[in-house]
């Protein structure tokens, strides 16, 4: 399959590879590191590129931001508890409430597992299939965190009413 | 079947089969919790959406790094420089390895000098510098302070030459900027020093790295400070 120059295919999303890495190290400084890296690893493997463009380029920018922060935040990375919700989410503010600088505080607060998937999917608006390849886990795994990325936000975003029992059994 | 956050997270994106999603909405019209269940998820994956901040890249990530092949694309567009007259292009027949490289390395520094996009990390600092580098290179360059002699250390910045990433360390001398390129060396190089370009070149090797050192300053200087590298 013949492709057009790097240029014209892979640069294009430097936006959504940057935005990615911004919201993985949560600081320009570091952001721009990791690009940097991201970016010279995209050119060397352009080559063997199949596929889509974007979500390929993502996944190199994601697994840098990973090794970066394994080298130099560790504890960010530490296993994340990935329990099953079985119980109801609290109540949230209407969207059009919610302050903008509280919720990205409170995305940022998010483990990177999490993090990671809400950004990729409503942000770069990425398929599940997608978004499992990228992060490297099953699509049940990416439903889940994304679930659970909700109800964290949810539940920081919250006015602290009891909700009511939403849980349906049949 | 249990309806949980996971179901009605995936609904919200539409990732539900069309079986669980009509059977989760003839739920939903059955139990007003879990529709107002769905309608904050809703909400709240619109809020994000909306006031999430897009952070864009900065202008320095959206160019490609610097190799042969890169210029090799570029080559049309040097040649209608040249033809237009603007005398910026440079011309290489049967490059060699030495040939390619030393296009590589003035290419690298025009661009760097005229993006002014000079140093990645800006520190006259050697022991930062050092240790910046050598956590993003798979070698270890030796940085050295020659302010002593008259050449600051600015910097350094990442580069891509001959197919490897390599560490361009950015020195001072009164106004003219020096580039030294320095990545391990496969075999010892023959020590060598022209013009090109308008710029003085030096290519030697030492301690199984090979060094590449460019400048607009003038040769003498540019020997003196190759010196003191050796």
């Amino acid at each position: 399959m013949s492709r057009g120059p790097f240029e014209e295919v892979v640069l294009p999303y430097a936006d959504a590879a940057y935005n990615l890495a911004r919201w993985l190290t949560k600081n320009d400084h570091d952001a721009d590191d990791v690009m940097q890296e991201a970016m010279l690893r995209a050119y060397k493997f352009y080559p063997g590129l199949r596929g889509e463009a974007r979500p390929w380029l993502l996944a190199i920018v994601r697994n840098a931001c990973w090794t970066w922060l394994g080298k130099n935040r560790p504890a960010e990375l530490a296993l994340v508890d990935e329990p099953e919700a079985d119980t109801p989410g609290p109540d949230v503010l209407l969207a059009r409430e919610l302050d903008r600088r509280m919720l990205n505080d409170a995305i940022a607060s998010l483990p990177v597992p999490f993090r990671e998937a809400l950004v990729l999917r409503e942000l770069e608006d990425l398929s599940y299939k997608q978004i499992a390849q990228i992060a490297e886990v099953p699509i049940g795994t990416v439903m889940s965190r994304l679930a659970r990325a909700r109800r964290l936000l949810a539940e920081k975003l919250s006015l602290t009413t009891a909700a009511p029992r939403l849980r349906v059994h049949k | 079947m249990k309806t949980d956050d996971k179901m009605l997270s995936a609904y919200v994106d539409g990732e539900l089969d069309a079986t669980a999603s009509l059977e989760l909405e003839r739920e939903m019209a059955q139990n007003p919790a879990l529709r107002a269940s769905y309608e904050r998820l809703r909400q709240l994956s619109a809020a994000v959406r909306e006031k999430a901040e897009y952070y864009p890249s900065p202008t320095r990530h959206k160019f490609a790094p610097a190799t042969r092949s890169r210029w090799l694309w570029l080559a049309p567009a040097f040649a209608f420089a040249l033809v237009a007259g603007f005398g910026l292009g440079f011309f290489v027949s049967q490059p060699g390895e030495d040939e390619t490289t030393s296009t590589e390395i003035v290419a690298s520094h025009v661009r760097a000098t005229l993006a002014n996009r000079l140093v990645d990390v800006v520190s006259s600092d050697q022991h930062t510098v050092k240790p910046w580098l050598s956590s993003r290179l798979p070698f270890s360059p030796t940085v050295v302070d020659l302010s002593g002699d008259g050449f600051s250390l600015k910097g350094a910045r990442l580069d891509y030459i001959g197919s490897q990433p390599v560490a361009a360390l950015v020195y001072q001398r009164r106004q003219h900027v020096i580039d030294v390129f320095v990545w391990p060396a496969g075999k010892e190089a023959v020590k060598t020093a022209y013009t090109r370009d308008g710029f003085n070149v030096q290519h030697f090797a030492r301690g199984g790295m090979r060094y590449w050192v460019i400048s607009d300053l003038n040769k003498n200087e540019l020997d003196d400070f190759a010196k003191l590298l050796k």
